[in-house]
């Protein structure tokens, strides 16, 4: 029976869907019931990882060094893991109070083709050492062979493990299946997967990499994360239990986790909104649903113009100001159409 | 190695400032053209360290005296230059520094080795002429800054700043790429001592789209009461200033006030001198870096010794 | 070059490029740079080019770079004087700077000749290497580039082995190295693995494809190749003479075919991608001599030498084009007979007249 290495990122995407508001008593909570569930990695933060509280982005209303500090305190067992993403944040702001807050696992992110600007954050957590792992987002924007290269830059800056994440949720089973036996004979260390739910696919997809020989798969709380949510952490648990993998997670007490964090964490639990469709088909990042509804309201538009549009233009997660160009330049056409 | 080529025929040498260009590479040779072309400047010397480099061949087919001995070219020639463009890197310009102002030689460090004064020509190019070291920040500091000085100039106070630059992956380098986390550092410290802002934030996206996205920087702002009329005034201002030495540079959304704060997002594109032009972020430090070297050579303004 | 050949040609083009013209749009109105702009690729690309503009209303802006570009306007003034297109002399070792308007950048410099791999295997080896590089670093200065055609060879994977009826892309074979013999090869596996490299440090993209053997107008019946000599031998009225005993596996593709998949691989192959380019329909050199033969009047006789050594003497060189055919949809369109056909016609046409510019 193979085992499946579980992240649980509830704490840190789904403050997509709660514009970062996670309080450091919500955090406190939720990490209490997965600690005693067995999850064996927790990851905290703003959305897009530490560093990342902002106006492009959103910011977030408790301080990473508040919410990694509870965290900490309420994790006894489990690991505890950030995300971080190079342009963003910087080893010295952001990393290091980190580390001396006590992660664990570090998680350093960059846009699918861009792996090269995670050289040093890498190493430095190899050097606090901290378990590291390598993170290509939007990686659906890359072919098979160049997301397998940029892993390999990460793998030889010293990643014990490689995550690629299907940010706009916009694959369907048979391009994780792919990517991931790709992504294994290019490299010599565990290959993992994150999945959002745009197209409904989210838990298939999960299933189609454990299957394809991942090693490491990333689950929320009811879907807790951005756009649609992620694959839902219970039901992934449930499903890969059917299947014969082993996840040392204990199903009673991550379905009562679940249970906390619906009533606790969420204002509403994640659906695939009409407008989550369009962005994951568009293929464009899931953090962007909250921002462009807001823009779309503001200057007047479809929200699924917007979306289309971000996707024609290839814009990357972190690009969330040209939604705003976006949006007025949509507008100033429907008037100049009138 | 020395190779001399003879001057280009034609050319008043009087009055112009004798200018040296250290680093050979993309930028070195994008600012050679743009100094061949000021009626302020001459170039005395283009020097670097590999003389079969396309950079130096350029050099070469335009008739200007390349070395590729670097800075040791620069001390065994000491009449070559006043001022010194250095396009090196943030390490070679530690080095470089003391021994250009043991020199006596201006220098103006297009590296983000922070030695020297901050410059950014539309706000405080006149203080920095007191300086013997000038240094050009970031790309994302050019771009930004301007509008973060009309923000401080409109707004009664600035509780926040973020500037978000998103450039062309193509056009980010191995030390761009490797030097993320100080080109952070030294935008935001160059954002607090522009705008007075208590704190900063600055971001850089690398899209890989293709063909290449031009540089597009968006400045964004925490204000109490904002004063949208009086930053676009102020912008009026900046902007005029700006664009009379980098003339892609445009305002393309706001200011607008989104969400609770105020947006203003510009675009650069490049002259396409030697860089290509969707390079608008190296372009732009390029273009500051020839308007501070044009005003010390307005303000030093001599015949110039021979050698 | 008769008007008669020309129209041919023209013909061939417009045959080969029905049906893909719309999957060519994205080149309408751009600027195309061919590198080895006056050989036998870079040729059947302007053929190919110019009928795209004049047939299909593409408004294309078309550079040959090359070092023969005189002799090129000498001996085909229809293409060397055409308006549209504009002829730059340069050695591709020397580039320092290219048009900065350059869209598309198919780099064919490099002669696949073995007799000149022989004699100069240190320019042959130079041309390619430090080509490549300096054709790509002179991409650094333009603007709106979107992306650039390594033209390699259908040799890097090494030998064929003789039961592997077609070589795919992705073979684990291997080839000599540190030999004369090698250099050409070695040179070209170099300058893919040099391509790949600037795709991923400098994010150009870049995708490969790999040439085999083939057959047409612009190609000089004094090549070494069998197909050639074979024609080149028959026009003269002489016997056709194969060396070895005639079971060694070669396939040909038509010049107009080549071009028009090297302009799909162009615009919609993969960056990072290597894509075989070629006849996947394998062909005995007896056999190919004995086609030959038979358009001759009266038929020249086909001596084949055979020895006992000769059985180690075989070889077997036919593309997988599986690849090409499924993701970027082409075809052949001039199968090898008529192939052979159109080669003998327009080499009667043209004889008197120097054979290629080069």
């Amino acid at each position: 029976m193979r085992s499946i290495l579980i992240s649980d990122p509830s704490l840190r995407d789904g403050n997509h869907a709660v514009q970062h508001s996670l309080t450091v008593k919500q955090v406190a909570a939720y990490c209490d019931a997965v600690d005693a569930a067995g999850v064996p990695i927790v990851e905290v933060g703003h959305g897009n990882g530490i560093g990342a509280s902002s106006l492009q982005l959103g910011e977030s209303s408790a301080t990473d060094g508040d919410l990694l500090k509870t965290a900490r305190e309420h994790l006894p067992h489990s690991k505890l893991g950030v995300h971080m993403i190079p342009g963003f944040a910087t080893i010295e702001k952001d990393l290091k109070p980190a580390i001396e807050a006590g992660v664990d696992v570090v998680r350093v992110a960059a846009h699918c083709t861009e792996a090269d600007i995670t050289e040093r954050h890498i190493g430095y957590a190899r050097e606090k050492g901290r378990t590291v792992y390598g993170v290509l987002m939007m990686s659906h924007m890359a072919s098979k062979e160049m997301l397998a290269e940029e892993a390999q830059k990460m793998e030889s800056y010293g990643a014990e493990g490689f995550i690629f994440m299907d940010s706009s949720g916009h694959y369907l089973p048979e391009d994780v299946t792919e990517r991931v036996k790709t992504l294994r004979s290019a490299l010599s260390v565990p290959v993992g997967f994150h999945a959002h739910n745009n197209l409904g696919m989210a838990i298939a997809n999960s299933v189609a990499a454990a299957d394809a020989g991942a090693e490491m798969l990333d689950g929320t709380a009811r879907g807790f994360g951005a756009g649609a949510g992620n694959a839902q952490l219970e039901v992934l648990i449930a499903v890969l239990e059917r299947l014969g993998y082993k996840t040392g997670i204990d199903l009673y007490k991550v379905l009562d986790a679940a249970d906390l964090a619906e009533k606790e964490l969420m204002k509403v639990v994640p659906t695939i909104s009409s407008v989550s469709v369009v962005s994951g088909l568009s293929g464009v990042f899931s953090g962007f649903l909250k921002p462009v509804v807001r823009a779309a309201q503001q200057f007047k538009v479809d929200p699924r113009d917007i979306f289309f549009e971000l996707g024609r233009r290839k814009i990357v997660a972190g690009q969330e100001d040209i939604i705003i160009e976006v949006a007025s330049d949509l507008s100033k056409k429907l008037t100049g159409a009138r | 190695m020395e190779i001399q080529v003879a001057a280009v025929p034609g050319k008043p040498s009087f009055d112009k400032l004798r200018v040296a260009i250290l680093g050979s590479g993309n930028i070195g040779t994008d600012l050679l053209i743009k100094v061949l072309r000021s009626e302020y400047l001459q170039c005395g010397a283009f020097v670097g360290r590999n003389l079969s480099s396309p950079g130096m061949a350029k050099a070469m087919s335009l008739g200007v005296t390349v070395s590729s001995e670097s800075i040791s070219y620069i001390e065994k020639h000491p009449g070559c230059c006043e001022l010194v463009f250095d396009a090196t890197s943030a390490s070679d310009h530690r080095q470089h520094a003391p021994i250009l102002e043991r020199m006596g030689k201006i220098a103006i460090d297009l590296t983000p080795a922070q030695v020297g004064r901050m410059c950014v020509p539309s706000v405080n190019m006149r203080d920095c002429l007191e300086a013997s070291n000038v240094n050009m920040i970031t790309c994302g500091g050019q771009a930004s800054l301007p509008i973060a000085h009309a923000l401080q100039l409109s707004q009664a106070e600035i509780d926040y700043i973020e500037v978000v630059s998103s450039i062309a992956s193509r056009s980010a380098g191995p030390a761009t790429r490797r030097n993320l986390d100080e080109y952070i550092h030294t935008t935001e410290k160059g954002i607090k001592a522009f705008s007075g802002s208590h704190r900063a934030k600055a971001i850089l996206n690398l899209n890989p789209a293709q063909p290449c996205i031009n540089m597009q920087t968006t400045i964004l702002a925490k204000v109490e009461n904002p004063n949208i009329p009086g930053l676009q005034e102020a912008l009026k201002k900046v902007l005029e200033m700006v664009q009379a030495y980098v003339p892609g540079y445009q305002v393309i959304v706001g200011p607008l006030i989104e969400n609770g704060r105020i947006v203003t997002m510009v675009r650069v594109s490049g002259l396409g001198d030697y860089l290509p032009s969707y390079a608008g972020n190296l372009d732009i430090i390029n273009c500051a870096a020839i308007a501070t070297a044009e005003e010390f050579a307005r303000n030093l303004r001599r015949p110039v010794q021979s050698v | 070059m008769s008007l008669q050949a020309i129209r041919d040609v023209r013909a061939d083009c417009q045959t080969a490029l029905a049906g893909q013209d719309s999957e060519l749009a994205p080149l309408m109105g751009d600027t195309i740079l061919v590198t080895g702009g006056t050989g036998f690729v870079g040729t059947w690309l302007a053929e190919t080019l110019a009928c795209l503009n004049d047939d299909f209303g593409f408004k294309l802006k078309v550079a040959l770079l090359s070092r023969s570009v005189d002799r090129f306007k000498v001996v085909y003034p229809h293409l060397g004087n055409r308006p549209d297109f504009r002829l730059i002399r340069a050695d591709v070792r020397n580039i320092y700077d290219l048009p900065s308007e350059t869209n598309w950048l198919v780099h064919a410099a490099s002669t696949p000749d073995s007799r000149f791999h022989s004699t100069n295997p240190v320019e042959t080896m130079t041309v390619i290497a430090d080509g490549t590089v300096a054709v790509i670093r002179g991409l650094d200065r333009c603007s709106n580039f979107k992306k650039f055609l390594q033209i390699s060879s259908g040799l890097v994977n090494g030998a064929q082995p003789l039961n592997l009826e077609r070589m795919p892309e992705v073979f684990a074979g291997s080839s000599a190295f540190g030999t004369v013999s090698s250099a050409y090869v070695e040179a070209k596996r170099f300058a893919e693995t040099y391509c790949a490299a600037a795709r991923s440090q400098q994010r150009l993209p870049i995708v490969t494809a790999r040439p085999f053997a083939f057959i047409g107008p612009y190609q000089s019946l004094e090549t070494p190749w069998a197909i050639n000599n074979f024609i080149r031998d028959a026009l003269l009225g002489n016997d056709i003479r194969v060396l070895g005993d005639g079971q060694t596996v070669r396939s040909y593709m038509y010049g107009s075919d080549m071009a028009v998949w090297l302009l799909k691989i162009l615009t919609s192959g993969t960056p990072g991608a290597s894509y075989n380019v070629g006849n996947p329909e394998g062909i005995t050199l007896e056999r190919v001599a004995r086609l030959i033969s038979e358009r001759f009047i009266p038929n020249p006789g086909v001596r084949l030498h055979t020895s006992e050594s000769n059985a180690n003497q075989r070889s077997i060189l036919v593309p997988d084009v599986t690849l090409a055919m499924k993701t970027l949809r082409v075809s052949i369109t001039t199968p090898l007979e008529p192939a052979i056909d159109k080669t003998i016609r327009w080499n009667r046409a043209c004889s008197g007249l120097p054979k290629t510019a080069e």
